[in-house]
């Protein structure tokens, strides 16, 4: 029987937003829509992250309507703009600057049929959350009365985005480029439980703190950073496709060993704001940074825990047990090289 | 065939229908009463994304032949919210933004049901104990363990009902916890994926695959197959009319294999039938005769002189190197006090995203190619397929269906291609649904890195030089190799002021599944080495690790290893920020695990003791909703 020592380890990381070394874009539409409602047309691409919320609340305010009173027309790409794809953590960065745009000038146009309906300058007037009000006055009414006001006057009113992150690519022989324009930064520190007669490793909890810019929708955030932490462990303790001799011997979720509700930490996210200030909104991004620390803050801490440095992934109960077979008459502190 | 004559409840209702004897409930459930709610994630039993109740038990649908629910009562996720009213765990789920993709959560609401109908007290552990076969690969499962604590606490009357409902927001909603829009299609089962999709008159596509790993295509014969009666179509390579070849990066992977097969599982041709069993049967009638050819399996041996060469255009193999290169490293190293060298290797890994790839292709009426598909690149795939059609872009239309999670591995274009070729050739809507196996041993995974690593240190912690080798298998296919090794390289020595850094990023061809895009794309293996690394270096010089990436890391003005000048940069309050909610206690990492004063801190789960609730019945845990 082995005995259970815990430990801790830290990891910090980086990463770059929206697509590498090569100019990104996103492009958008939006019209403030009959009964106050709007419409926000992009080639989005929602994989589970929560893009469309996000995109619903950048809309909310830049047009001054509420999140439900948004409706997305997403991916078709003979009936949107093209926005391209999930990925590079980029669509809050790329689109949710591409929708804030293209909202505003959707709004210009309303704002100035009812500025001079009103007989105002149009930088008075707020449109809020289904209102929509001139500064210093009594002049007031809803986004439903101000669309049919707009309309009457035979304006529609449209508008569309497109916004850039302007990068370069690299230089074939030294690097040198300017890959992004927004870059994140995390750290995390994870604390495990490692049995040294089973050589099984848990991870009891992880404390996770990034830099997001801008965050949007902090739940959704803490989402993206605990389904990243929790992919991580499962590529630092058990996933592993194998393959002999071009076979795979991981055929189905039998072999191919996944984190289940038994296999994680406690996962407590620290969101750090630093506006992006390149951008209209600030934001950066999340979808992929939060899982760069976890895999190297779980080996230190089996480290910490055993003295054990796991240098091949993943750490399995039988590759923490080989190592501590190797390092039994090494000197503490000088482990498995 | 023989047949059943069925007659059972389900959701309350009295059915009776006559099926097939050998229909899975699974299927039963989804093709006979669209009831598409419970998902096929696996087809084995191992994921949980069918789950049901069966006479209150809770059953993997799956694994039930339809025949052995004669007479039962059956309940699917359909059958909570009636009338509309989510239940309360339903509720609960959108409240805590427990839904992502949304593809387990059917599965998942059935499982937590499960267990607080068991035990309405049930903590938490009892709770992840219950939900421990329903997998989630989107969310950690934290948000899922907060939704079924709170729907027990106000079930049990220990909170108010109102604490189900959405926040209550203010009139400005960036920064707000929005509740996700599309949180009740999710956890009732409305929403349809892919395979949840049937249109009028559709065809069922089947895809015959490689058995080698490299092989010459001597003869490939779909005449037999062709003349079955219910085949309307089998597509190969012969079918595309303009430039094959797919690839997020590199457009090297044709649609399906010409001359040879570079890898076990890539596509070699497909049948279009009207149903699956006559898909499945003529994909035997194929005849295909191969030319074993040498394969190589290793990055380092494919680099060889005389190595087996897979793709005429890289006569060595090599995807992409891309080389960063800023002050000389010799030097650097030659005033260091410190060196200290280490190999790293990270493994290949599957996306495991709970739904696997599907999709609908049609020709519409003005004669555009029309793909439906859980894509996360359509801009791409529309480019690819124009090229691949010889078509005018207006002519081919993708749409994205509801994606059950991509984490990278919906980006290539794998089977698309196919579908447009089938709907082409036979004017009808073919839809095609892989297998979890097709979706394992056909599609990309996280590219193996093997990572020879150098540093240079002062002994006051400054880094003086790295020197990252870093070589990849990027499989048998280019894909997204490119772009992962670029990625990789520029953030492989880490946000840290270093005067001299020389990284190579070598990706290589092999007759292995391809690698492809992977959330993190390369940088979670570049920088797992120099995290780990660190590490080490902080152990010898007797440092904190925190401290040691204080003396070294990136501030405002920073200039990058690619010599690009930051503005802004928050790496001190990252490291400052994570210290202090860890409550971290300082000191070097010499294996002090054991008389550490920080350990067992809040934010610590308990050890997972499996059975233990068997002894001990907990009825209130620390789990609080936030």
């Amino acid at each position: 029987m082995g005995d259970k020592r815990r430990g801790r380890g830290f990891a910090a990381g980086w990463y770059g937003i929206a697509r590498t070394a090569t100019v990104d874009r996103a492009g958008a539409w939006a019209e403030l829509d009959d009964g106050g409602t709007a419409k926000v047309v992009t080639g989005v691409t929602e994989i589970g992250e929560g893009i469309l919320t996000v995109l619903a609340q950048v809309a909310a305010d830049e047009l001054g309507v509420r999140p439900e009173d948004v409706m997305l027309g997403d991916n078709d790409t003979s009936r949107t703009p093209e926005a391209a794809h999930a990925g590079a953590s980029r669509q809050t960065y790329m689109i949710g600057n591409a929708v804030a745009l293209a909202c505003r000038e959707a709004r210009g146009r309303l704002v100035a049929e009812v500025a001079d309906h009103w007989g105002v300058d149009p930088a008075s007037i707020v449109t809020r959350a289904g209102a929509v009000w001139a500064r210093n006055s009594n002049l007031r009414m809803t986004m439903d009365e101000a669309v049919r006001l707009c309309k009457g006057r035979g304006v529609v009113p449209v508008g569309s985005g497109t916004f850039a992150s302007q990068h370069t690519g690299l230089d074939p022989e030294t690097g040198g480029g300017r890959p992004w324009q927004a870059y994140v930064f995390g750290a995390q520190i994870a604390e495990v439980e490692v049995d040294t007669g089973t050589g099984e490793v848990q991870v009891l909890g992880v404390w996770a703190a990034h830099d997001v810019g801008r965050a949007v929708n902090p739940r959704g955030v803490e989402a993206q950073i605990e389904g990243g932490v929790v992919m991580a462990l499962g590529q630092a303790l058990m996933e592993d496709y194998r393959l002999k001799d071009g076979y795979t011997t991981t055929p189905g979720f039998a072999k191919y060993v996944l984190p289940t509700s038994l296999d994680v930490p406690r996962i407590t996210s620290v969101i750090v704001e630093d506006p992006d200030p390149l951008s209209p909104l600030g934001v950066k991004g999340v979808g992929e940074p939060g899982m760069v620390p976890t895999v190297p803050a779980i080996m230190n801490a089996i480290y910490d825990a055993i003295g054990v440095r796991i240098t091949s992934l993943p750490a399995t109960p039988e590759a923490v047990l080989e190592a501590l077979r190797g390092t039994r008459d090494r000197q503490p502190g000088n482990a498995a090289r | 065939m023989s047949s059943l004559e069925l007659d059972l409840e389900i959701n309350g209702r009295r059915i009776r229908r006559t099926v097939p004897a050998h229909m899975r409930l699974l299927d039963f459930l989804r093709d006979e009463l669209n009831l598409t709610g419970a998902k096929e994630g696996c087809g084995a039993g191992e994921c949980g994304t069918c789950s049901i109740f069966i006479d209150g038990v809770l059953m993997k649908s799956c694994l039930v032949p339809t025949a052995r629910v004669q007479g039962k009562k059956i309940e699917t996720v359909e059958g909570l919210a009636r009338r509309g009213e989510l239940s309360p765990l339903q509720k609960a789920f959108c409240r805590t933004g427990a839904s992502q993709c949304g593809y387990c959560i059917p599965g998942m609401v059935m499982a937590a049901t499960a267990a607080l109908r068991r035990n309405p007290h049930a903590g938490m552990e009892e709770i992840k104990e219950s939900l421990s076969g329903n997998i989630c690969r989107c969310t950690g499962y934290q948000k899922i363990f907060e939704a079924v604590a709170l729907a027990r606490d106000v079930m049990n009357g220990m909170l108010p009902a109102t604490a189900l409902d959405a926040e209550v927001l203010g009139d400005t909603f960036v920064g707000a916890s929005v509740r996700r829009l599309d949180a009740p299609s999710k956890v009732t089962g409305a929403l349809k994926y892919a395979a949840d999709m049937t249109m009028l008159g559709m065809l069922h596509m089947q895809v015959l695959r490689s058995p080698y790993p490299h092989a010459r295509i001597v003869a490939l014969d779909t005449a037999e197959a062709e003349a079955m009666p219910g085949v309307e179509a089998v597509v190969t390579h012969r079918d595309v009319p303009g430039v094959d070849g797919f690839g997020v990066f590199v457009h090297d992977q044709p649609v399906m294999a010409r001359d040879k097969v570079r890898y076990v599982g890539e596509a070699v041709a497909a049948v279009a039938a009207e149903n699956l069993d006559i898909a499945k049967a003529a994909l035997a009638r194929i005849k295909v005769r191969y030319e074993k050819l040498p394969a190589v399996f290793d990055a380092f041996e494919a680099m060889r002189r005389g190595a087996p060469i897979l793709h005429d255009t890289a006569r060595d193999n090599v995807v992409m190197h891309i080389p960063i290169r800023r002050g000389d490293v010799e030097h650097g190293f030659a005033e260091s006090d410190v060196i200290l060298e280490e190999t790293y290797r990270t493994q290949a890994i599957e996306h495991a995203y709970l739904e696997p790839e599907a999709g609908l292709g049609y020709v519409d009426q003005d004669g555009v190619v029309t793909i439906v598909s859980p894509s996360q690149n359509v801009t791409h795939h529309r480019h690819a397929l124009s090229r691949i059609l010889a078509l005018p872009i207006n002519k081919v239309r993708m749409i994205m269906s509801p994606v059950g999670g991509g984490f990278g591995g919906k980006e290539d274009m794998i089977y698309q291609g196919m579908l447009a070729l089938a709907a082409l050739k036979t004017r009808r809507p073919v839809r095609y649904v892989f297998t979890r196996e097709e979706s394992i041993v056909a599609t990309a995974k996280r590219h193996p890195f093997v990572v020879s690593y150098k540093m240079g240190v002062k002994r006051d912690g400054r880094i003086c030089a790295t020197s990252m080798y870093m070589v990849a298998d990027g499989g048998a296919y280019g894909l997204s190799t490119e772009g992962v090794m670029r990625k990789a390289a520029i953030l492989a020595a880490g946000p840290y002021n270093i005067a001299h850094v020389r990284v190579d990023a070598i990706g290589v061809y092999t007759n292995n599944t391809p690698s492809g895009a992977f959330r993190s794309f390369g940088a979670l293996q570049s920088e797992f080495a120099t995290e780990s690394h660190l590490d080490m270096i902080a152990e010898r010089l007797g440092i904190d690790p925190i401290e040691l990436r204080r003396i070294n890391g990136m501030r405002d003005g920073a200039i990058t290893h690619t010599r690009q000048q930051l503005d802004s940069v928050s790496l001190m309050t990252v490291l400052d920020a994570v210290a202090k909610a860890a409550g971290w206690e300082a000191g070097a990492p010499t294996v002090r695990g054991e008389t550490r004063s920080d350990l067992g801190a809040a934010g610590n789960r308990p050890p997972c003791t499996l059975g233990a609730r068997l002894k001990t019945r907990e009825t209130r845990d620390s789990w609080e909703v936030a």
